[in-house]
């Protein structure tokens, strides 16, 4: 095969999506990406991905495995259908195809950010695509989150330096806050910094709203300097407040999601204001987008009843815990699977279908190895804030999920 | 090859506006996915004595996909879990999907809910260029109807731009090149210049745009100036349909003027107006609300030009989703009901507020009202089309009830006493408005109508050479039972529905457009896009990437 470079790469090492990548490939294997960040360049890596197809451990043909995976799942009684990362939307429909033919329960990546999905289910939510805080955020504030660790190119592409159509001057015409909220700090960049205990940080978050809506009274001490920022929040143009929609140093808190979101809203009546919660890769967004779509719900989805039903508190990680499941598909790369997820799938039998199946640390009965989408394979993915972006692969020759997953439907008769 | 399906569909009494046939007894002869003039007597028949037959129904106006509404079903996890769809049984074994209902039902449930109501026909009202990608992702998991998307233009930075710089020619370059990269039909507006004034932030007046000759950003660019260059746009490319607007001031008290003034700003040019019900209030802001259906519908009978649909308000859930987001921050705040907005980079807007039309509110009285008076008023059903904007006036699945409020009038009058007279002093229903829409006049606004409205000369007819999208119903008393459950879908030459029961579940087709563009202006909107898009242009639109 001829060395070449494919332009226009979207990647999917976070929830960014930067759709700017060149990717060079030398001898088949990729060289360089670049524009990449280091997340980007560790996501891609050279593109070599293993190509086994096993059963039980043992090197099988496709037919055999897919033939075994057909015979496990419909001998079920409480399948379990999971979609791991890296793999495309094309990919995730068919598996939720899957599911509803098997009345499985079926859970996704998005479990692990439950807590900001449940809270905008209950108040709704003032966003914006990345897009829209570049051309017009003047006040943005991180509020304990440093995008330059999981999401090393927010601020280089959305939020802090580009130039947009309301900021000509980029960096310049944007103020940056960072809210520390005890050891989950705002980025070091910033231009102010307001500090928060975290047992502090939700009725913080009421005093500022309290604030924006005209109706405090005289805060305690400590929450001064987060209700002057609402004061500050107020007078500004259009505030971006971004917040971290993954798993943190500490226990996700629905109160403090929930209070995010209404202060956001209650800022939208003296000025505009958007709520942007960081997402991971893997294009987790687009099984939560699927599965909205196809079912009403966007994760811990159970079709046992023959339509699908919505168990935000029995997901996956609750079914298998609870030991109800016995046999589980994992479509998309078990390496992305959480660790109370995967801990649970050792103790099923388990079908895994995606990028380094046989390599999967809960050993399933049947593996097949296929290429990543956006290396290998395309199709669609969802950015963060739900903006789909084709997929352009740069290598050849890996199995595809998306045929594999397919014809494990057509065996299950989905 | 086997030799395409044919269907004989004989005895019964057949609606065919766009044919001139008005409850003639014939047949109607399916070959394959075609109507044709006769087939031989050997053919299989349908036996539709004693029933209704109508060209499948076609939705000119609905949000049924794309991320607006997937961002309201996502909202809305309590009305799925309340109405739940298990999948449906289907002939052959052949494999159906289930899923959850509501105001915005799942894809497939949509399909299925579309056909079950003798549905073959429907257009998504609000795509946003940038997310049209995931608008063809849905509407490929919405079986049974054959779909397309409007495109949201008009308060989009490329084109303001080009409008401040006085460059209509090439505002109407980029949208014939914008439809064809998102496989759109149409050029919708909605609230021209008010989302991006919305979106451009702030406080105090720089929320929205009040009347058509508000400053946006550039004040060279206005509300008007917008209507004006995308009207003639579409007329210029000779689109199928003409531009879709969603007028300024959408559920204000006094709108009517601004209905009215934009009508006239397009006097002489094709275009059309939707959910007018919305935009046909009397009384001003402070003082409160009337119905100005009269003054607006007078409007429309006289000017041919001019086509429409109602927009009705039904009682019951409604779910409001639309790019007008400055209108739906107002709903929130009066509502405190919960409330999504997305500004959409560079383009557009989403709002979302879940609400319920009561008959005992004053303002959801005088909607329902509103809705019935342009209906009842109008005297060209061709112009004059059914909508509930679902699900923003009520779901699809009230159309029977809206169909029964039309043609029975003693039913009508019965439901006019039990809701809240407060606002309807000014209404022409308290006039007793006798007329009862016929069969006849029911297949124009559901099918001939829009159809012809979108340029689709294939649907809304039984000619022959027309798609073979047919609708039989019993010929029932009450027209809301019998508008509820055809006792057979045909979409395509396939049955679907067989005895009130779907038994089948094709794919639908996609329709689309694509016009010619002098392609220099692909290499100025990609220098835009270089300065300011957060998506690279060649990964824009939705075409297959190679």
């Amino acid at each position: 095969m001829t060395d070449r470079t494919v332009a226009h790469v979207t990647c999917l090492g976070c929830g960014c999506a930067c759709d700017d990548i060149t990717v060079v490939v030398k001898q088949d294997r990729i060289a360089d990406a670049r524009n990449a960040c280091a997340l980007g360049a560790a996501w891609f890596g050279d593109g070599t991905v293993p190509a086994e197809t096993r059963v039980n451990g043992r090197t099988a043909s496709l037919d055999q495995a897919l033939g075994e995976a057909a015979s496990l799942l419909s001998g079920a009684k409480r399948p379990l259908v999971y979609l791991a990362g890296d793999v495309s939307c094309e990919t995730q429909r068919e598996a939720v195809a899957i599911a509803d033919r098997l009345h499985a329960a079926i859970d996704s990546l998005t479990a692990t950010a439950a807590t900001a999905v449940l809270a905008a289910q209950r108040r709704g939510r003032a966003g914006a695509t990345l897009g829209e805080i570049r051309q017009h955020a003047d006040l943005v504030v991180f509020w304990g989150v440093d995008p330059n660790a999981r999401y090393p190119r927010f601020g280089s592409r959305y939020a802090v330096e580009p130039r947009g159509v309301a900021t000509p001057q980029g960096r310049g015409s944007r103020t940056l806050i960072a809210v520390d909220v005890g050891e989950a700090l705002g980025p070091a960049e910033a231009d102010g910094r307001v500090a928060i205990a975290p047992a502090d940080e939700v009725d913080g978050l009421e005093f500022m709203r309290a604030a924006v809506q005209q109706r405090a009274g005289e805060a305690d001490a400590r929450f001064r300097p987060v209700v002057d920022l609402a004061r500050r929040m107020t007078e500004a143009r259009y505030v971006v407040i971004v917040a971290d929609g993954e798993p943190g140093p500490t226990p996700a808190d629905p109160a403090r999601a929930e209070a995010l979101v209404t202060l956001v809203q209650a800022l939208n009546t003296p000025t505009r204001c958007a709520l942007s919660t960081l997402r991971g890769g893997g294009n987790r967004s687009g099984a939560d987008a699927v599965l909205t779509w196809q079912t009403g719900f966007p994760f811990a989805v159970d079709f046992a009843r023959g339509y699908p039903t919505y168990r935000p508190r029995a997901g996956a990680a609750a079914l298998l815990g609870a030991g109800e499941v016995d046999v589980a598909l994992v479509v998309g790369a078990p390496a992305t699977v959480a660790v109370p997820v995967s801990t649970g799938l050792a103790g099923v039998r388990s079908v895994a279908i995606g990028p380094r199946a046989s390599a999967a640390t809960f050993q399933p009965s049947v593996a097949v190895d296929t290429g990543a989408a956006g290396i290998h394979e395309g199709g669609t993915a969802f950015r963060m804030d739900d903006v789909p972006l084709p997929l352009r692969p740069s290598l050849e020759g890996a199995r595809a999920a998306l045929a594999t997953v397919r014809a494990l439907r057509v065996r299950l008769g989905a | 090859m086997s030799k395409p399906t044919r269907l004989r569909i004989a005895g019964g009494t057949v609606y065919d506006p766009t044919n001139g046939t008005d409850g003639v007894v014939r047949d109607v002869c399916i070959e394959g996915d075609r109507v044709v003039a006769e087939l031989p007597s050997s053919a299989p028949r349908l036996d539709a004595r004693g029933m209704v037959v109508m060209p499948g129904g076609v939705d000119i106006h609905a949000h049924i996909a794309g991320s607006s509404v997937n961002h309201a079903r996502r909202l809305l996890p309590e009305e799925h879990a309340a109405d739940p769809s298990p999948a449906p049984p289907l002939a052959d074994r052949a494999v159906a999907r289930s899923g959850t209902g509501g105001t915005l039902p799942s894809t497939f449930v949509t399909g299925y809910r579309y056909a079950g109501l003798g549905y073959t026909t429907v257009m998504e009202a609000a795509v946003a260029p940038l997310a049209a990608r995931h608008a063809h992702a849905e509407l490929d998991d919405t079986p049974l109807i054959d779909a397309g998307f409007f495109m949201l233009l008009g308060n989009d930075d490329y084109l303001l731009r080009q409008l401040a710089a006085g460059e209509a020619a090439r505002a109407r370059d980029y949208a014939a090149w914008l439809l064809g990269t998102t496989r759109a039909y149409a050029i919708k507006i909605v609230n021209p210049g008010g989302v991006a004034v919305w979106k451009g932030g702030g406080g105090g007046d720089r929320r929205n745009v009040t009347g058509l000759d508000d400053a946006v950003g550039s004040s060279t660019v206005t509300p008007r100036k917008i209507l004006e260059v995308l009207t003639s746009t579409a007329n210029a490319l000779g689109l199928p349909h003409p531009v879709h607007i969603h007028c300024n001031n959408l559920g204000q008290p006094g709108n009517a003027a601004t209905t009215l003034e934009t009508m006239k700003a397009l006097s002489g040019q094709r275009a059309h107006f939707t959910h007018l019900q919305f935009h046909s209030y009397g009384g001003a802001p402070d003082k409160g609300w009337a119905s100005a259906a009269r003054e607006v519908i007078e409007y429309v009978n006289g000017h041919p030009e001019v086509s429409v649909d109602v927009g009705q308000v039904m009682f019951g859930s409604a779910t409001t989703v639309t790019a007008d987001s400055p209108v739906e921050h107002l709903l929130y705040a009066s509502s405190g009901r919960k409330w999504v907005n997305v500004d959409i980079e560079l383009e557009s807007g989403c709002g979302i507020v879940p609400y319920a039309y009561k008959e005992k509110a004053a303002v959801a009285a005088l909607q329902w009202a509103v809705g019935l008076e342009l209906f009842l008023l109008a005297r060209d059903p061709w112009r004059v089309v059914l909508s509930t904007d679902h699900p923003n006036g009520g779901t699809f699945l009230s159309y029977p009830e809206l169909i029964r409020l039309l043609m029975d009038r003693a039913y009508r009058d019965e439901r006019l006493k039990g809701v809240n007279q407060k606002l309807l002093a000014g209404s022409a229903l308290l006039d007793g408005l006798a007329r009862e829409y016929t069969l006849g006049e029911i297949a124009t606004i559901t099918r001939a109508g829009p159809a012809r409205l979108l340029g689709l000369k294939n649907k809304g007819h039984l000619g022959p050479g027309a798609d073979a999208d047919v609708t039989i119903y019993a010929n029932e008393a009450d027209r809301a039972k019998m508008f509820s459950t055809p006792r057979y879908t045909i979409k395509a030459g396939t049955l679907v529905v067989e005895d009130g029961q779907l038994r089948r579940a094709p794919a639908g087709r996609r329709l689309a457009v694509r016009p010619g563009y002098d392609a220099a202006v692909t290499k100025d909107v990609k220098r835009f896009f270089d300065q300011y898009a957060c998506v690279a242009f060649e990964n824009y639109g939705a075409e297959p990437v190679p």
